[in-house]
């Protein structure tokens, strides 16, 4: 009785190894912050990377998986989306972006993801495997004369594109604050005319941008106020969990993500930041101008939004957003890429990939998918990389990732074998099928 | 005065008296004042005759009775010294409202304006299901039914040395017939001087084609223009048809609009950009309607085109100008900078290419800035003597109507532009206009320009270099 | 006679430019293989050449094209590029009196920025808020020219119809949750949709009655009124009588079907089903209709219509015989349809030349200009487009395109031309500056 016990305890050890034990091997390993190494291997236990060489012993009960000359990548990211908050956008209620109020740090995009969406599959279909969900699209031009900007839409959570519970998916949550930095947005002359009452002039929308920044000012002074009182604990002291989640922000722990389109909107954010002694990233700038050499002395990275966008102004380079990308990474700037949408979160490979097109090195753009990502949120010790004890997040490709004719075969996420089958390709089965 | 005192002396008390009434009554139906007028000694630009740098013009009841170097006066004529004056025929707005006057503003207590509540009882007009519903169509409506002068407007235009205008209804897209009007009478009726001149088009486009209304879009303006002037067609022919037959065949309906339509000698047809001058000399074409062009600011890319076309163009005043609305961090597009830059050297071009064209005043309505206007376009190329041929006989030829106005002619109607030096000079002034033979001294004080309010003008902080 | 027939060629030679060489480089023809260091040569505006080691005429431009890759110019099978005033007449149930051709602006921007992705040919189309909407032409992205003189001559006009949401939107009623228009406008329901358009055909077949009776009694020796002449529903006789195509805005499987079934119960075909992001549920009976297909890459979800929608849409209908074509349906999008052909090689496994055929030749069948244009071959016109690296590689970018043998876009000559005009607009924009300062006291 006793054997049986034994040798059943052994099996199951056996089986528990191997459900957490897989090598890859035979492979092109991209680590991406060391050389790539060809016929190399990568080793998963527990959910992280145990190994990563040319030649890898192979621990016993181990799932092997020979890559037959395929290439291993870290998992891509995808810096901004809003991925698990909106279903379609065109029907209301399936989306829930935007709350109402103009400060919300409160607000947790992680809590409203829904791990049901099938847009998690989708993307995740084209070798992504971790996002930033952001609870806010961002300011754009206003369709009402009064209407109120939301300034501050709440936090936005790195996810991992699988898992049963928003909570198994978090790998950072709170990660960053989505901030649309006051700025001045003319309604262009074609959209006047849907505007009751005309579109605002210069004039008003000047006044509106200098209220709008007395009000952000204020809000932070009322922030600096809160936390003397908490740190005092005088007897007033009543909690606020508006200002209460504010706190990291001014202690340097949680970056602002700013959403800072045009140059002097960019200057504006920067000096901001100087002046209330907050961490920040810019985000979805559609020009660089002259700020490349103050985001680098900064030290503030960019989150970029699409390349493939058409130039600013008529008279603009026809090629002007796609060389965005190599002008931020010639001024010293770090940055990586993130989409701003839903629908096309699965293609910000190619987003980068046309920003190689026109001048970025092919190596920079997939650090900017990858590693860049990873530390410009925060999460730069656990995902990235193909690095000795970090999460387990991999993509095993025919070729680059970047390439719309490579395929992505299979993917790990936090070391587990996930599913590359989506809505998309279960159509494809069945009606393929039809007689 | 002598004169009526020799009546009173003549004869008996009853003729005396008599004659006391028919004066009296005379004066009231024709108004007091003798009309022959001479100019004497004054530089005469007649455009149509040769210019005389010491003439005389000489007008009777309305009209130019002589015009000349040694035109003798007559004893019953008042005499206006000429010296440092000049006389030009009286200019003519091209193509705008003045003499309609503006509708009254709503009765207070009653909302007006977008956002305000209609009244209760107004009905909302029933949706335009297409063409046929003749959307925003006013063809049938005349100017010459509307002008009065009691227009406000008609001081500050005289003041600017004009005397005439071709003036058309202003709403919807088929506009309504136009009539030269001249700015001065004492009924509507007495100002018209041509009706009907044309019918003007404008493409009402909007809502990036989604308003309430068809038309909304500019391919839909073009299909609706299109559409009517087959209706006009078709319309014609069965009424002809109907006449010799109308046993068998189905009256054809009473068109307003239609009728309105094929009266109309010419019609007016907006282009501004030379994509747009392009498409409407096709359109113009297409129509087989005698048409003219206005607007036409990008017309220095377009000079070639219009020259082939042989059609009749009208300038707009209104210079295109950078946005007083403009965001200062905002980069202009090269192509409204060229625009901005350019535009007034257009009227000097059609002149060198020997395009007829007129200029209009585009709801400009300051004596200064109409001077200014107009002094942009010389200081760009265009020569005096061009600019006053376009103000002048230009227009009424385009009009059909240079048989009467427009030159400074023996029998013309006598409308003149007096000024005090040259015309457009900074420091000229209009000293008199003479409509229809009767003498206006326009206030100076409408012709000094409104002193720079405000931060217009200076550079706005953070301009980018 | 034979001195004015010279003339008259020469007249054409110069009209099309000198002749063209392209040397050494790979001949993606798409219809005909790949040939590795290959030469097209064009002249008079035609391919005359397609091989190897091929001679130049006197004067004719050489290009070498060493390393890069020479494709068929790009055709965009849906697009509401350089239209002024309005993409939509969406006042009105039908709208079919409209025309997009009297609405080209061919000083829009985006037509260059279209070439510098190597575009050359686009099916300008009305917007999609009508059942039958606009008519449509086909344009060659002939940069520099009037309106007139970029029309696709022999290109067959087309009409544009849209089924499903965009049509019905403003039949809405208004609810406790939302608001319709305050007026609505006929359609609201899917329905409606196929009521406008049986109706109008069925007022087209009335309407070509009415003419035919006119033209008898002429006939006849009476005199009659004739009827009016409807710009309405003058298209819809052509399309009727097969000389205008009908390119219909459509989603979901049930209103493709509904579609061609109304045409065929009215005597006419669908040219093209757009979008028709479904078409994969029905692509037998589109195929047997013998409609093309031309379809976004892998859009999806922005709408309830569109959940379905599926990346591997164009390689299912492909399989099932339908002719595919991608298309941009936006100014962004039409720079880059080589990339979009790129995704079917990902989404469903077709070939190179299957992929480079989406925004080629089959763009061009459906047009029924595939004698004239859509790929490399002697006798059509030289379309042709020059990249840096395969155009079906994601670091590629244009170097050149020609339309009939012109030369509409260099990339080196933009990027010399970038600091002159840089210099020229800083000009203007200083004098305006100067100017604005006079005026100040």
């Amino acid at each position: 009785m006793k054997k049986l016990c034994l040798l059943v305890a052994a099996c199951a050890c056996i089986l528990s190894a191997a459900d957490d034990a897989i090598l890859i091997r035979d492979v092109t390993v991209h680590p991406v912050t060391a050389p790539v190494i060809e016929h190399g291997a990568v080793l998963i236990e527990n959910g992280k990377i145990a190994d990563v060489g040319s030649t890898l012993q192979t621990p016993s009960g181990a799932r092997v998986i020979d890559g037959h000359g395929l290439h291993v990548y870290p998992g891509l990211i995808n810096a901004a989306t809003n991925v698990g908050l909106s279903e379609i956008s065109s029907l209301r209620d399936t989306v829930d972006l935007d709350e109402i109020g103009t400060f919300n740090p409160e607000l947790r995009a992680e809590i409203a993801f829904n791990p049901s969406s099938e847009h998690i599959a989708v993307t995740r279909a084209s070798g992504i495997t971790t996002v930033v969900s952001l609870p806010g699209t961002g300011g754009g031009i206003s369709f009402s004369r009064n209407q109120q900007p939301t300034v501050i839409a709440g936090q936005g959570a790195l996810m991992h594109l699988e898992g049963w519970t928003w909570e198994d998916m978090a790998v950072k949550p709170s990660a960053v604050m989505d901030m649309d930095f006051p700025q001045i947005r003319m309604v262009p002359a074609e959209y006047a005319a849907f505007i009751p009452g005309g579109a605002r002039t210069y004039q008003e929308e000047e006044k509106a941008y200098n209220e709008n920044l007395r009000q952000v000012s204020r809000f932070f002074e009322d922030v600096r106020r809160y936390q003397k009182a908490k740190a005092a604990a005088g007897p007033d002291f009543r909690r606020d969990i508006k200002l209460e989640a504010m706190l990291p922000v001014i202690e340097g722990k949680q970056p602002l993500f700013i959403r800072a389109e045009k140059e002097k909107a960019i200057k504006d954010a920067v000096a901001f930041a100087e002046k209330e002694k907050v961490r920040i990233i810019i985000a979805d700038p559609t020009e660089i101008g002259s700020t490349g050499p103050l985001l680098k002395s900064h030290n503030i990275p960019v989150v970029l939004g699409k390349t493939l966008e058409l130039p600013l102004r008529d008279d603009d380079p026809y090629d002007s957003r796609y060389t965005l990308p190599n002008d931020f990474y010639k001024a010293g700037v770090k940055f990586c890429f993130g989409t701003f949408d839903v629908e096309f979160a699965r293609n910000v490979p190619f987003e980068a990939a046309q920003a190689v097109a026109f001048g970025l090195p092919p190596e920079e753009a997939l650090k900017a998918l990858t590693i860049n990502s990873a530390e410009i949120l925060g999460a730069g010790d656990q995902i990235g990389s193909i690095e000795k004890g970090k999460i387990a997040d991999l993509i095993l490709t025919d070729g680059d990732p970047l390439q719309a004719k490579t395929n992505i075969r299979q993917m790990f996420i936090a070391g587990r074998e996930v599913s590359l089958e989506s809505r998309h390709t279960r159509e494809y089965e069945k009606w393929s099928k039809r007689p | 005065m002598g004169g009526f005192t020799r009546l009173c002396e003549r004869g008996g008390m009853k003729r005396r008296f008599g004659l006391i009434l028919a004066v009296l009554l005379a004066a009231a139906l024709r108004g007091e004042v003798p009309s022959a007028i001479a100019i004497q000694g004054a530089h005469v630009v007649a455009v149509h005759g040769p210019e005389l740098a010491h003439g005389t013009v000489l007008i009777r009841n309305g009209l130019i009775e002589a015009v000349g170097e040694n035109v003798p006066v007559p004893g019953d004529a008042w005499v206006i010294n000429g010296a440092g004056l000049t006389v030009y025929p009286g200019f003519i707005d091209a193509l705008g409202t003045w003499g309609i006057p503006a509708p009254a503003p709503p009765a207070p207590g009653r909302a007006a304006g977008a956002g305000g509540t209609p009244p209760a009882t107004a009905q909302p007009e029933p949706r335009v299901r297409g063409p046929e519903d003749r959307p925003q169509t006013y063809a049938y409506e005349r100017a010459a039914d509307l002008v009065s002068p009691s227009d406000s407007r008609l001081e500050a235009a005289r003041a600017a040395g004009f005397t005439t205008s071709a003036t058309f209804p202003n709403r919807g897209i088929i506009e309504g017939l136009g009539a030269l009007v001249d700015l001065a009478g004492e009924r509507g009726r007495d100002m018209v001087v041509a009706q009907p001149i044309g019918e003007q088009i404008i493409f009402r486009v909007g809502g990036g084609g989604f308003g309430r209304s068809f038309p909304a879009s500019l391919m839909g303006n073009i299909a609706y223009v299109r559409q009517l002037y087959l209706d006009e067609a078709n319309y014609r022919e069965a009424r002809q048809i109907y006449a010799k037959n109308p046993a068998g065949n189905r009256r054809p309906e009473y068109d307003h609009a239609l009728e309105g339509l094929s009266e109309a000698p010419r019609i007016l047809l907006p282009a501004q950009e030379s994509q747009q001058i392009d498409r409407i000399l096709r359109f113009g074409r297409e129509l087989k309607v005698p048409f003219v062009v206005y607007g036409a600011h990008e017309g220095y890319r377009s000079i070639d085109e219009l020259k082939q076309a042989n059609v009749p163009v009208l300038v707009s005043l209104k210079w295109p100008e950078k946005p007083k609305n403009a965001d200062p961090a905002d980069i202009p597009n090269e192509r409204d900078l060229e625009m901005r830059e350019r535009a007034p050297e257009v009227p000097g071009l059609l002149a060198k290419s020997g395009i007829a064209f007129g200029f209009y005043s585009d709801g400009i309505e300051s004596a200064p800035d109409l001077k200014k206007a107009l002094k942009k376009a010389v200081d760009a190329g265009l020569t005096r003597p061009d600019a006053i041929k376009a103000l002048t006989w230009n227009t009424a030829e385009i009009y059909g109507a240079a048989d009467r106005l427009g030159s400074i002619e023996k029998g013309k109607i006598a409308n003149l532009t007096v000024t005090r030096g040259e015309a457009f000079d900074d420091k000229s002034t209009v000293e008199y206009v003479i409509i229809d033979g009767k003498l206006f001294e326009p206030s100076k004080e409408l012709q000094k320009p409104a002193p720079p309010t405000g931060p217009q003008g200076k550079p706005a902080e953070g301009e980018v270099n | 006679m034979r001195r004015a027939f010279l003339i008259l060629w020469a007249a054409a030679g110069s009209l099309f430019g000198q002749a063209l060489l392209v040397r050494n480089t790979t001949v993606l023809t798409v219809t005909k293989g790949t040939i590795t260091n290959g030469d097209v040569l064009v002249e008079n505006g035609r391919i005359a050449a397609v091989g190897k080691n091929l001679s130049a005429p006197s004067g004719a431009q050489i290009v070498d094209g060493t390393g890069k890759f020479l494709m068929p110019g790009i055709i965009d099978c849906h697009s509401h590029t350089a239209i002024e005033g309005g993409v939509n007449e969406g006042t009105v149930s039908d709208s079919s009196m409209v025309n997009i051709r009297d609405v080209i602006n061919p000083t829009d921007i985006n037509i260059y920025r279209g070439l510098a992705g190597g575009l050359t040919v686009s099916n300008v189309l009305h917007g999609s808020a009508n059942a039958i909407g606009g008519q449509t032409i086909v344009i060659k992205l002939r940069w520099g020219k009037t309106a007139e003189e970029m029309l696709f001559e022999g290109a067959k006009p087309g009409i544009k119809f849209a089924l499903g949401e965009n049509p019905k939107r403003q039949g809405y009623p208004s609810s406790f949750f939302s608001q319709g228009p305050a007026e609505r406008r006929y359609p609201g329901t899917r329905m409606g949709v196929e009521q406008v358009i049986r109706d109008s055909f069925i007022e087209a077949r009335n309407y070509q009655a009415d003419w035919k009776e006119y033209r008898d009694r002429v006939a006849r020796g009476e005199h009659p009124i004739p009827p009016r002449k409807d710009l309405r529903l003058e298209p819809l006789v052509e399309v009727l009588e097969g000389k205008r195509y009908v390119h219909a805005h459509c989603y979901r499987s049930d209103e493709i079907l509904m579609l061609l079934r109304v045409a065929d119960e009215m005597g006419f075909k669908i040219r093209t089903l757009q979008h028709v992001l479904e078409g994969y549920k029905v692509a037998d009976e589109i195929a047997r209709h013998g409609a093309g297909a031309s379809t976004f890459s892998d859009w999806w979800s922005y709408k309830i219509e569109a959940y379905d929608a599926t990346p591997y849409n164009a390689a299912i209908m492909t399989r099932k015989g339908v002719v595919v074509s991608l298309n941009s349906d936006s100014d962004e999008l039409q720079r880059h349809l080589n990339l979009e052909a790129a995704k079917t090689m990902r989404y469903g496994g077709l070939s190179e030349d299957e992929a480079l055929a989406m925004v080629t030749i089959n763009p061009a069948k459906q047009l029924g200009i595939d004698d004239k244009v859509g790929s490399i071959e002697v006798g059509k016109s030289g379309d042709l487009v020059l990249f840096d690296r395969h155009p079906l590689d994601n670091y590629s970018k244009v170097l050149k395109t020609w339309i009939d043998g012109h030369e509409y876009f260099d990339r080196d000559k933009d990027l010399s031309e970038r600091t002159e005009f840089a210099r020229k607009k800083k000009e203007l924009m200083d004098k305006e500056k100067a100017a604005a300062k006079e005026v100040t006291p």
